[in-house]
């Protein structure tokens, strides 16, 4: 039985909005506990709506919009997550997931988010900006208690 | 950790497609569509091993997936002379017709019908109503589609582990049997969404709508209340007071590949593949395919290459009369659309037909023709199962006797229309590989006579009222149910707008 998921979204294709991924690969070196999953969810539109089933608490790992403090980590309310404007079906980013989740029926996990900010937008070209590569380490970090049985 | 309080927005970069439109007293008098992102799949196959394509190219997307890896194994299968048991064609087509019920109704409920809850609508009479099944997040409608169409998909997880980029399928079968536990689920699944289908989206019995047969009946049956309240009712009633029927019907050339395959002969689909001309339906001819890059940024070759002998090597060239990372595929000259319409004109349903012959395609009627073949996914999903467990003991998987060098297609119909993909495997790894999506078809540039694309020719005619709010647009658009997010950009006396869609 999964009671926690870590799922960690982002394209590492596109700058700092690869700082997902990195989280996962910082993480990837532990071997989690039983009942602890990490996902590297990548942008997967509706389909991440399977990724928040049959868990009782789930931990997204996302970039956040520049916003002048690139690598802040924030801890953020689902509710607190704008949808995104894109509408055509590739264009459903987290913001819709957690809003689709919220509408569904049947049960849903405690959702928890943690945010960092990107220092800009960079499409198509790989790699963080340092500030963003410190604070994947940082996040992976904090989230190491969650690899402690029964902590975190 | 700190709680820090900001104004978000997790943006994700998207915007892989642009549409251009000039106005003049507000008509559309020419449209552009340009795929702004290189997509590059057919160059990272060569070279590989023959199998890679098999979990390589369902990531080209999101949505069908399914379709991609059919498509895949397809070719593959006629390069090597390979045919699958009927059991596996089974597991393949089911897989595919639960990957296209989540696609029919999301598209339609969860990003064409919203457009009705536009307040530019707030005085037509049907616009209450439209609120409480279409609003994003609180439409009845809306909310029970998110839902559904969130369990069809579980289907291929039976079979594929996952959804979606799933690569279950293989030349000579499919990697998993079927078995009870499988099949039990699925046919709760099945029953689950036709219920839903049936009371909520069309409001009748699958049997009694899969035996309407001509435009008279359906409007009759619009006229009922049980037909009239349900969503499908509730979107023709709205799509057709704003003469959606009359609007952007784009070329009169059809194109199908044929849907799902007859388990017990392969080669043949269990609804028709064919070219409609306009006029009459001709047999599909592969050898008339090609694709013209004139307008396009690639390596500039003379008029059409048939796929086994094109090219997708990237020439980016932004200044000059090339606009599009597109290719434009043609059947022999035609530009052609392709999609549920097509499929089901050519397939054979007698209703879609009729619609047809009454009104033409409008973007009602592709709308219509995408909900309608959810009735014909059930049916088919219903016979796959049946036919599953009538006889458990059938092999899955056949190994094939040769995997040398040769050439070979693979043509399905994907959520949007006619997919095909073209291998040639040489000294035993991939030489070649081209991909021609739906989307390309619908949304090409223009050709190498500068006849327009698809969606291109069917906003022309668009009669624009609000520049700042071009919701018409929005419906042409979604009506052709884009694969890429698209934004639109307008020019109208020297005005340039620009418009997420």
């Amino acid at each position: 039985m999964i009671r926690r998921r870590i799922l960690c979204f982002g394209n590492p294709l596109h700058g700092d909005d690869g700082v997902g991924a990195a989280v996962f690969a910082a993480l990837s070196a532990r071997k989690p506990p039983e009942g602890l999953e990490v996902i590297e969810a990548g942008t997967p539109g509706p389909a991440a709506l399977a990724l928040f089933e049959d868990c009782d608490e789930a931990i997204v790992v996302d970039a956040l919009a520049p916003a002048g403090s690139p690598g802040r980590i924030a801890q953020l309310a689902p509710e607190g997550i704008d949808a995104e404007t894109t509408p055509a079906p590739h264009g459903m980013g987290l913001g819709y997931i957690l809003r689709a989740l919220n509408a569904l029926p049947g049960p849903r996990p405690e959702i928890r988010i943690i945010g960092i900010e990107a220092a800009s937008h960079r499409p198509f070209q790989p790699g963080l900006s340092p500030a963003v590569a410190a604070a994947a380490g940082e996040v992976a970090r904090l989230l190491g208690p969650c690899f402690e049985d029964g902590h975190g | 950790m700190a709680r820090v309080q900001l104004n978000l927005n997790l943006n994700r970069v998207e915007g892989d497609l642009e549409i251009g439109v000039t106005l003049e007293d507000g008509v559309v008098v020419e449209a552009r569509t340009v795929g702004t992102m290189y997509r590059g799949f057919e160059q990272i196959m060569i070279g590989r091993a023959a199998r890679d394509g098999l979990v390589i190219t369902p990531r080209v997307c999101g949505i069908c997936g399914t379709a991609h890896l059919y498509a895949a194994t397809l070719a593959l299968e006629h390069a090597w002379g390979v045919t699958p048991p009927p059991h596996a064609v089974r597991i393949r087509n089911l897989c595919l017709l639960a990957e296209g019920l989540q696609n029919d109704l999301r598209q339609t409920l969860l990003f064409f019908a919203p457009d009705f809850c536009n307040p530019r609508y707030q005085n037509e009479p049907w616009f209450d109503e439209a609120l409480a099944g279409f609003e994003p997040f609180r439409g009845a409608f809306y909310l029970e589609t998110l839902a559904a169409t969130r369990e069809a998909v579980k289907i291929i997880a039976h079979f594929g582990g996952q959804w979606p980029h799933s690569s279950y399928m293989a030349p000579g079968g499919v990697t998993l049997p079927a078995d009870m536990r499988k099949l039990i689920a699925c046919r709760a699944l099945l029953d689950g969404f036709q219920r839903f289908y049936e009371t909520r989206v069309i409001g009748a019995p699958l049997d009694a709508w899969l035996a309407l047969d001509t435009a008279q009946d359906y409007f009759a049956l619009l006229e009922t209340p049980a037909h009239a309240r349900s969503a499908l009712g509730l979107l023709s009633r709205a799509a057709r007071a704003l003469d959606l029927h009359k609007t952007a019907a784009g070329v009169g050339a059809l194109l199908s590949f044929g849907a799902w395959r007859d388990p017990e002969n392969p080669d043949a689909p269990l609804l028709a593949a064919g070219f409609y001309d306009g006029a009459a339906t001709a047999p599909l001819d592969q050898g008339r395919i090609n694709e013209h890059v004139r307008h396009s940024w690639f390596r500039p070759y003379e008029g059409g290459r048939h796929p086994w002998k094109g090219e997708t090597i990237p020439n980016y060239a932004p200044d000059g009369d090339r606009y599009s990372w597109a290719k434009a595929p043609r059947y022999g000259d035609a530009v052609v659309q392709t999609g549920p319409l097509a499929e089901l004109l050519i397939g054979g349903d007698a209703l879609v037909a009729s619609l047809y012959a009454e009104e033409g395609g409008g973007a009602w009627l592709r709308q219509f023709a995408r909900v309608r073949r959810v009735a014909h996914e059930l049916r088919f999903a219903r016979q796959m199962l049946d036919q599953l467990a009538g006889d458990l003991s059938g092999p899955h998987f056949l190994p094939p006797a040769h995997e040398g060098d040769g050439e070979g297609h693979g043509l399905t119909m994907a959520a949007r229309g006619a997919l095909g993909h073209w291998i040639r495997v040489k000294d035993g790894v991939i030489e070649k590989y081209q991909i021609i999506t739906p989307t390309a078809w619908n949304a090409s540039p223009r050709d190498s006579a500068g006849q327009p694309g698809h969606w291109e020719q069917s906003l022309v005619g668009v009669r624009v009222k609000d520049p700042d709010d071009p919701i018409e647009i929005g419906h042409v658009i979604r009506s052709h149910d884009p694969c890429l997010v698209c934004t639109v950009h307008m020019l109208d006396s020297g005005r340039k707008l620009h418009f997420g869609v």
